[in-house]
């Protein structure tokens, strides 16, 4: 049984045409013209429980508007989503009780009060029984570090802080699904890990099915076992992290000093684009030859002293995907 | 319900706490907005004073009508302040609004528990002090009936006026250009039912009864209050239908307050 089920699912939007030049205001205001943007234009996919999922797109691609429609913010154009047996915009009070959401930009904490007390008061919203909400304080506030500002007013915190805060405060209830909308942007290195850490920790122990928005791959490279990629409304990509990479990863390289200098390099299966100097950089494609079966070749004909291989990042797989539209069918 | 209900005063209680760490801020802006209700009020005492009465009412008569406006008028802008058309209109563009409906309770308890501003208590408590001074100047026969009203009276203009902002709030998920036009109801209503309906022209009296029947809310009443004859001859339950016109318009502002939030959910603004 899937968790999220979202089958075809749309979301157009009218945007009033707007009109320039003289009486350009007067004929936009009276005019009934309207384009419509298609935000979200038929997408489907499936989440199981426990997993962990990074929905990656570019500014305007589509990912908020689906997080909207998947936690009953919006409701769709077309299309079909069940989350958690429930149709969100439709028993939103029923089905947001058992769901936990973090936009990064925002904060659900209310800005005068000490973090405890707007924890405190989610208690009473969510109704979460003493003993729960006690031991899943302690546990956030242990793991996400939040001993030193529990009794700082929020409007006071650091982003890191603030971030921690609002994800504890996302998950005092024991929601079957958290949805986190760039919970690491804008931090710091450390506060990133820290939140990474946590992120997993609540994935892996309490089994918590996670859905991720990020711009930071390293967040997704750190996290998801699976990825969805969408643009311009569309689902590009939807799987494994390691076979987007196989699949669209450009060429890996391979990096050799040499004992001594040669007059050429050449070994079957790579090109060499660059040697000087008695190191060479070799270029492969994934699939026509494992890097152990080149340095196999290498060190057979050559004296190879030392060498590295250099993957593909991924934050140049998706860049190519997006610019080059690579996965459009 | 008993749950919302919890929650409203929890919620209330943390817009108390947050503002009286701003004590100081606090006690200058109540005693601000009270000043203000002041000097309103006494330069038309003063203009006053040089006339006996103007279109037969007295000041004291007319202290009665103002303050009892003034009055309800503070609570309801205390009570329904998380409905203030500029503010509510940028909470839906900042997004604080889908914080909100990311929580399990009811909507409308919620706007009602996000903001409660304190400062008006200065507004409220002049506007009491010009009331409880009618109200000794006046020589009124106080009968049960009329005693019992009186809270009526205040609950359907705190009701009258909270719809129009809950009325207003709603259409900023439309616009909020046209924002201004509601405020010319809200406080330009507010301040024309502050003052016998006897000094304007026919055609604003008429917009007052027909179209926006703000007329039976507080003047009709004031007549019955005071024993004053109807200068406009209306039926004898004229001054009892204050209830009908605050809580319709309410209940019609909460109609269309369930509309625009679909609306809103189906366009995301």
């Amino acid at each position: 049984m899937s968790i999220i089920d979202v089958t075809e699912l749309q979301k157009y939007f009218s945007v009033r045409q707007h009109f320039s030049g003289r009486f350009g205001a007067v004929r936009s205001f009276f005019s009934r013209e309207s384009k419509q943007v298609r935000a979200v234009d038929g997408i489907s996919f499936g989440v199981q429980p426990g997993e962990l999922v990074g929905y990656l797109g570019p500014n305007g691609a589509g990912k908020s508007t689906t997080i909207k429609m998947l936690t009953g913010l919006l409701v769709p154009s077309g299309g079909k989503v069940v989350v958690n047996g429930h149709i969100p915009h439709k028993e939103r009070q029923q089905y947001v009780a058992h769901i936990g959401a973090v936009f990064g930009q925002r904060t659900t904490l209310w800005w005068d009060l000490p973090v405890i007390e707007s924890l405190e008061l989610l208690r009473h919203v969510y109704k979460i029984p003493l003993e729960l909400f006690q031991h899943n304080l302690a546990e956030f506030t242990d793991m996400l570090e939040m001993e030193s500002f529990l009794h700082t007013p929020v409007r006071s915190l650091s982003l890191g802080q603030r971030m921690r805060a609002d994800i504890a405060a996302a998950l005092l209830h024991n929601p079957d699904l958290l949805f986190l909308d760039e919970p690491t942007i804008g931090l710091d290195v450390v506060a990133k890990e820290r939140i990474r850490q946590f992120i997993q920790h609540v994935n892996a122990e309490r089994g918590t099915t996670v859905l991720l928005t990020t711009h930071d791959l390293a967040d997704v490279q750190r996290l998801c076992q699976r990825v969805m990629i969408i643009d311009h409304g569309k689902l590009l990509f939807d799987g494994r992290l390691e076979s987007l990479q196989d699949q669209f990863g450009g060429k890996r390289e391979l990096v050799v000093d040499f004992a001594q200098e040669y007059e050429t390099v050449a070994v079957d299966g790579a090109t060499v684009v660059e040697y000087q100097d008695a190191r060479a950089t070799y270029q492969f494609e994934r699939g026509e030859i494992s890097a152990s079966a080149l340095i196999g070749r290498l060190s057979s004909k050559y004296r190879v002293q030392d060498l590295a291989v250099r993957e593909p990042d991924i934050e140049a797989t998706i860049r190519r995907i997006y610019q080059e539209k690579l996965l459009e069918g | 319900m008993k749950h919302e209900l919890d929650l409203y005063r929890r919620l209330l209680g943390v817009q108390i706490r947050s503002q009286m760490q701003y004590r100081t801020s606090f006690l200058f802006d109540a005693m601000a907005s009270g000043l203000i209700v002041l000097t309103e009020f006494g330069s038309v005492a003063l203009v006053l004073q040089r006339f006996e009465n103007i279109r037969g009412w007295e000041l004291a008569e007319i202290a009665f009508l103002y303050g009892l406006v003034e009055l309800s008028f503070g609570f309801m802008d205390m009570l329904f302040s998380g409905f203030d058309p500029p503010n509510f209109g940028r909470g839906v563009r900042q997004g604080t609004f889908d914080q909100l409906l990311l929580r399990p309770i009811n909507i409308t308890a919620q706007v009602l528990g996000s903001d409660l501003q304190l400062r008006r208590l200065g507004r409220i408590t002049f506007g009491i002090g010009i009331f409880i001074l009618a109200l000794t100047l006046n020589d009124i026969v106080w009968t049960v009936p009329k005693l019992l009203y009186l809270p009526i009276v205040i609950a359907s203009l705190v009701a009258f006026f909270g719809g129009l902002f809950i009325a207003g709030s709603t259409i900023t998920f439309w616009t909020v250009d046209s924002i201004e036009v509601m405020n010319m109801l809200t406080y330009g209503g507010s301040f024309t039912i502050s003052y016998p309906m006897t000094i304007y022209p026919d055609w604003l009296r008429r917009f007052f009864t027909y179209v926006v029947p703000a007329i039976f809310l507080n003047f009709f009443p004031t007549l019955y209050f005071l024993g004053k004859p109807d200068p406009f001859n209306f039926p004898v339950i004229a001054p009892f239908l204050s209830p009908l016109v605050g809580f319709s318009t309410l209940w019609l502002a909460l109609r269309f307050w369930r509309f625009g939030i679909r609306h809103y959910q189906s366009t995301g603004s």
